[in-house]
């Protein structure tokens, strides 16, 4: 809602400072968004009529005007075709700066000197569409600063409405307001507005539902000449945004900003049969609307018809069958009131939203009906030399009195949290036309005024006491509250801590928008019976690459690489936690967490490329992080990753690099690296892992408990081996076969070298070993350590078809 | 052979010459294996103690002994004096102004790190964190919260759908109606997770993060509203931070208020940021709406409480100086490790 301080004041006597009154809006919930000057600064623009114009010698387009500035005479040079003698029109002096910037000075134009320039409305920022210069009323004073002979110093103020204050959609609702702010009433416009009788009229009225239209008024204005209207309300449209069309037109603008009751004007003389009738449209009726749109009309829309067909959809927009044009001479005037519902209704089904539906849907005042018909015929007959048809039809069959609502002083004191007595509440409401009266030591019974149709319960009316009083001026108390522990949700734990470890491990978190594009699962290869493949869809998506929910977090990932890697950002550690959705019919969709992360660029990346080296990240980097994730959560062997787990390749892996992620039988989730075609299909230029967990699978398995056990006393020994087995002997296996072989004083083993090429035959590999022995109660002699991994070498050879490597 | 004896006094002529010629500290070392070390020469000699005659052994043992401490006494001036001295010099050959080799590591994403902050600050006044779904039923989106259909303010939503009773949920608010349809008060709970509206700009995403909280017992007023926001503001930005609260209207709390701290970009003086204001409104709050009460089945006369709801992006994009809210839906590693 936009309105202006100078047609604020005709309201409400008030010299607040606009700032000041912004400020007081603001803090009465009526949030300002804007409060800016209306016009721009139009220092040393003056007041001038012409004189005398005569040509220029040199130039056929440019004349010479001779311009009286009141004290003394100008000599300007203009190019307006409408120069003339007597025109009183608008002069720039130089010094002055107009809107644009433009800085006048005296200058000579073809040879002749000119002391300023004539402008135009649109030069100076005023209006946007005039031609030629200014073309101000005779009777203005020459000399006089154009801003102060136009009333061009004004403020603009937005107001940032909520739903509930329809009201507010109105300057006097404005007024009202500010009222109760500086303690006065407002002055309306119209003070009584007449008895209405409907005899003799040339015109009748119909409304087939009270429910869909409360109240319905319809007068007549005769013989109006149809024509621009006065600058005073040009300026008052203009200066809130709106454009002005013509003197009838605008009045219905103007009032329905003044009072926030929509009207509509109909040339009564395209009406057939003399008959209003407000109706749901048939099936099959079709209007076509002001703005040149046809509409298809159902029959939950309410229609305003004439004798024979539509003629307005109520409360939204007129028909163009109807519409006012130059040559209407008899205005059939609207007001009336409409159900919100209704209105919300067609206006959604229309796509369609206007001022006035705007206002009806949030709810009109049913009173203001009469006293905005009167106000605008009182207009027109002033604006337009038309004549008020006396009498008119004012349907009000729906209009339901508001009814009181007790206000318990206790229950305000104790809700807003503050000491007020009975007197301060009542004071708070009757500010702002709201009438109270006393019933016990300690209720009101508040009736709520008409314009406002948001209050109809005690807590409205305590909202609008703390509301009065001031939000800031209620106390500040922390609750007095019994103590508890909040329980913390086991799976927010799991992902908390697993955020932390990856951050830890180098990675960066993501977050990704939960909606992708369907081709994600294409680009992914995904086959297509696979489950991921069967995705959420919105129904009114942004864009068609977000328009169902992910099933996966990798594309996300995927995607986020590649934009990195554009950014030169080349070593990439990224992961993501995040819901995956899955359709479950018509019911909510299964929304499980999972962990995703991708690994790209250098194996160390943020550490100096002199220290580490420019190494790429492989296989063996993912199952290490896997193993340090898993590791960090404390699940021991119930998890174990497992190479080439049966019936499980992923069509976005390279063969043979994917680790399954294993819950006994059950497959957590997988890493591994991305094959070509999938980095291809992403845009990613560079070879890259990943790493993908299922956390609701993986949150059911429970972490050990931590244990402690004994520090050993007694020193280890490491004894090495090295070993020829065959090529296609799994390293790890020959790790489980030391440590499963029986041997207490094992402690542990480790691989330090594989080894393949000088001096070892083809299609073998040498494996070293290095064993740590340890007993727990006694230093380990070399004898007793030689015999055991004398066995043990003896036990490899043997079961892995190997040899001992000579030194 | 020499006698033990004189092999004693050699031995500490030797290395007592030796020692006087270390220049540098790099040779401390190899003497003291070399002499004094667990198989060093005085070692040596010492065993052989046994083969001396035993009325020698005594002196000889404390002849060795003394030559030994001396030595060992003469080797600590030494490594002090050369300490001394080369903590003097220059050092030529370690370059430290080369870069260290530390591990690499990450950091959360910025809305993780102010989600978790603000969660944190409600978690030590004693709130409990609930999620709920992404998807939600319309009902709990907007009918359990006083919003039936064809409200304007649904217009304040844009909302995407998933069908005519599914949607992305618009707000946390919905976990305020599911949670006190399963449970009795007093509560004190925040609702952190993803929301989402359709609108795409420099200052919207469509999907962003909100963290909802209310807290219902008896006798819960506007001031305790004000007391639990004020706590939770001076926390998250600085304990002199201007607050103001302001009416507003949400179809699920009466009286509705909207939270605004003085401008953190401009001090209050008024910038583009607020606007020219010198305020910046940060969050959404009220006392719980009756009609909210009713639905889950809770006497409005006996129990009343507030709630409230915040962006995260808004909070980071304030706290950060973040200007353009979609950077942090890109993942671009430049942005990310900015915080």
């Amino acid at each position: 809602m936009k309105f202006t301080l100078n047609w604020l004041r005709e309201y409400i006597d008030t010299d607040l400072e606009p700032a000041r009154i912004a400020d007081h809006l603001t803090m009465l919930g009526l949030e300002v968004d804007a409060c800016v000057p209306c016009y721009p600064d139009l220092t040393g623009v003056v007041v001038a009529r012409i004189e005398t114009v005569q040509p220029h010698p040199n130039a056929d387009k440019l004349v010479l005007c001779d311009v009286n500035v009141g004290q003394e005479q100008k000599r300007v040079v203009c190019g307006a075709p409408n120069a003339r003698a007597g025109l009183v029109t608008a002069l720039a002096l130089p010094g002055a700066v107009l809107p644009g910037g433009f800085t006048i000075k005296p200058a000579k134009i073809r040879g002749e000197e000119s002391c300023g320039m004539l402008c135009s409305a649109k030069e100076l920022g005023i209006t946007e569409d005039q031609i030629g210069i200014m073309e101000l009323a005779a009777d203005l004073l020459p000399g006089q600063p154009l801003s102060l002979a136009l009333g061009l110093v004004d403020t603009m103020i937005e107001v940032d409405l909520t739903p509930n204050r329809p009201d507010c959609a109105s300057v006097l609702g404005i007024a009202r307001e500010v009222g109760g702010v500086v303690g006065k009433r407002i002055k309306p416009p119209v003070e009584e507005t007449p008895a209405l009788t409907g005899e003799n009229l040339p015109f009748s009225v119909e409304v087939e539902s009270s429910v869909d239209c409360p109240r319905y008024a319809l007068r007549l204005v005769k013989n109006v000449k149809i024509g621009p209207s006065p600058w005073w309300l040009q300026q008052r449209l203009l200066a809130v945004g709106m454009r002005s069309i013509n003197n009838v037109v605008d009045i219905t603008n103007f009032v329905m900003l003044e009072y926030g009751q929509p009207l509509h004007a109909f040339d009564f003389n395209k009406l057939a049969g003399g008959r209003i009738v407000a109706r749901r449209a048939r099936v099959g009726e079709k209007l076509a609307t002001l703005d040149g749109v046809e509409h298809q009309l159902d029959s939950e829309m309410l229609m305003i018809c004439d004798a024979e067909r539509p003629v307005a959809v109520a409360g939204i927009m007129g028909g163009a069958n109807s519409e006012v044009d130059a040559e209407t001479t008899d205005i059939l005037l609207e007001s009336a009131c409409f159900s919100a519902i209704g209105i919300r209704r067609t206006a959604d089904k229309l796509n369609m939203s206007t001022e006035a539906s705007y206002r009806f849907e949030r709810g009109v005042d049913p009173q203001g009906v009469p006293k905005a018909m009167e106000r605008a015929v009182q207009l027109m007959a002033a604006l337009t030399g038309g004549g008020i048809v006396p009498g008119g039809i004012d349907y009000c069959e729906g209009v339901v009195a508001p009814s009181p609502i007790s206000l318990r002083g206790k229950r305000t004191r104790a809700l807003l949290g503050m000491d007020l007595t009975l007197d301060q509440i009542g004071a708070a409401l009757s500010g702002i036309e709201i009438e109270v009266e006393w019933v016990d030591d300690d209720t009101l019974r508040v009736t709520p005024p008409s314009f406002r149709v948001d209050l109809e319960r005690e807590i409205d009316l305590i909202e609008e006491v703390a509301r009065i009083v001031g939000y800031n001026l209620l106390p500040i108390t922390l609750p007095m509250v019994p103590m508890s522990f909040s329980e913390q949700e086991p799976l927010r734990e799991l992902r908390k801590n697993l955020a932390q470890t990856l951050t830890a491990l180098g990675f960066y978190e993501a977050i990704n928008y939960s909606f992708v594009a369907p081709q994600h699962c294409d680009l992914l290869g995904l086959a297509a019976d696979d489950l991921r493949r069967q995705t959420v869809h919105l129904l009114n998506p942004l864009a068609e690459d977000q328009s169902v929910l992910r099933t996966t977090l990798l594309p996300g990932l995927l995607e986020n690489l590649r934009r990195n890697l554009n950014h030169q950002s080349h070593d990439v550690r990224l992961f993501e936690i995040g819901k995956v959705f899955h359709p479950q019919g018509s019911k909510q969709p299964e929304e499980p967490f999972r962990l995703a992360a991708v690994i790209s660029g250098r194996r160390n990346p943020g550490v100096p490329v002199l220290h580490a080296g420019e190494t790429p990240a492989d296989i063996f980097d993912v199952k290490g992080i896997m193993a340090q994730i898993l590791d960090s959560l404390r699940l021991g062997s119930a998890i174990t990753c497992q190479a080439g787990v049966a019936g499980q390749e992923l069509p976005f892996a390279e063969p043979g690099s994917v680790l399954a992620i294993m819950g006994g039988e059950k497959i957590l989730g997988w890493s591994g690296a991305f094959c070509q075609k999938t980095l291809k299909a992403f845009g990613v230029k560079q070879q890259a892992f990943f790493v993908d967990l299922d956390l609701a699978a993986l949150g059911a398995f429970a972490p050990q408990a931590k244990t402690f056990a004994v520090l050993p006393k007694f020193p280890f020994v490491k004894w090495d081996m090295a070993l020829i087995v065959p090529e296609g002997a799994a390293a790890g296996e020959m790790l489980s076969a030391i440590h499963g072989c029986g041997e207490k004083l094992i402690e542990q083993a480790e691989i330090f070298d594989v080894f393949q090429g000088k001096n070892i035959a083809a299609g073998k590999k040498s494996v070293a070993i290095s064993i740590t022995y340890r007993a727990v109660d006694r230093t380990l002699d070399d004898e007793t350590v030689g015999k055991i991994h004398q066995k043990i070498i003896e036990m490899m050879i043997s079961r892995f078809n190997g040899q001992l490597r000579e030194a | 052979m020499p006698s033990m004896h004189e092999e004693l006094l050699r031995l500490k002529a030797v290395a007592g010459a030796e020692l006087a010629a270390i220049s540098q500290i790099g040779e401390l070392e190899p003497f003291r294996v070399k002499y004094l070390g667990r198989k060093g020469e005085f070692t040596l000699v010492l065993r052989q103690l046994g083969q001396a005659p035993p009325e020698e052994r005594p002196r000889l043992g404390q002849l060795a002994n003394e030559i030994k401490q001396e030595l060992e006494s003469a080797f600590a001036e030494r490594e002090a004096q050369l300490a001394e001295a080369g903590a003097g010099a220059a050092q030529p050959t370690l370059d430290l102004t080369l870069p260290g080799r530390a591990m690499p590591f990450g950091k959360l994403h910025p809305v993780t790190q102010v989600m978790d902050a603000v969660c944190s600050i409600f978690e030590g006044l004693g709130f409990a964190v609930a999620e709920g779904p992404d998807v939600e039923v319309d009902f709990y989106n907007f009918e359990a919260l006083n919003i039936p259909p064809h409200h304007p303010a649904r217009a304040m939503h844009d909302t995407f759908y998933i069908s005519d009773s599914l949607l992305l949920r618009t707000h946390t608010s919905p976990m305020q109606a599911r949670i006190m349809e399963k449970e009795q008060p007093p509560l004190r709970m925040i609702a952190p997770g993803k929301v989402y509206r359709c609108d795409s700009d420099i200052t919207h995403t469509p999907m962003f993060h909100q963290v909802e909280g209310f807290l219902v017992d008896r006798n819960i007023s506007f001031a305790d509203l004000k007391g639990v926001l004020s706590v939770f503001i001076t926390r998250m930005f600085a304990e002199n931070t201007p607050i103001r609260f302001r009416p507003s209207f949400f179809p699920f709390t009466e009286p509705s208020a909207e939270v605004d701290i003085g401008c953190v970009i401009c001090g209050g003086k008024g910038c583009r940021v607020c606007k020219q204001t010198g305020w910046l409104e940060i969050l959404g709050a009220g006392m719980i709406d009756p009609e909210v009460f009713k639905k889950v089945g809770y006497d409005p006369e006996e129990y009343s409480g507030f709630a409230f709801g915040l962006g995260i992006e808004r909070i980071a994009m304030l706290k950060y100086g973040i200007t353009d809210i979609r950077l942090f839906y890109e993942n671009d590693l430049r942005f990310l490790s900015q915080f």
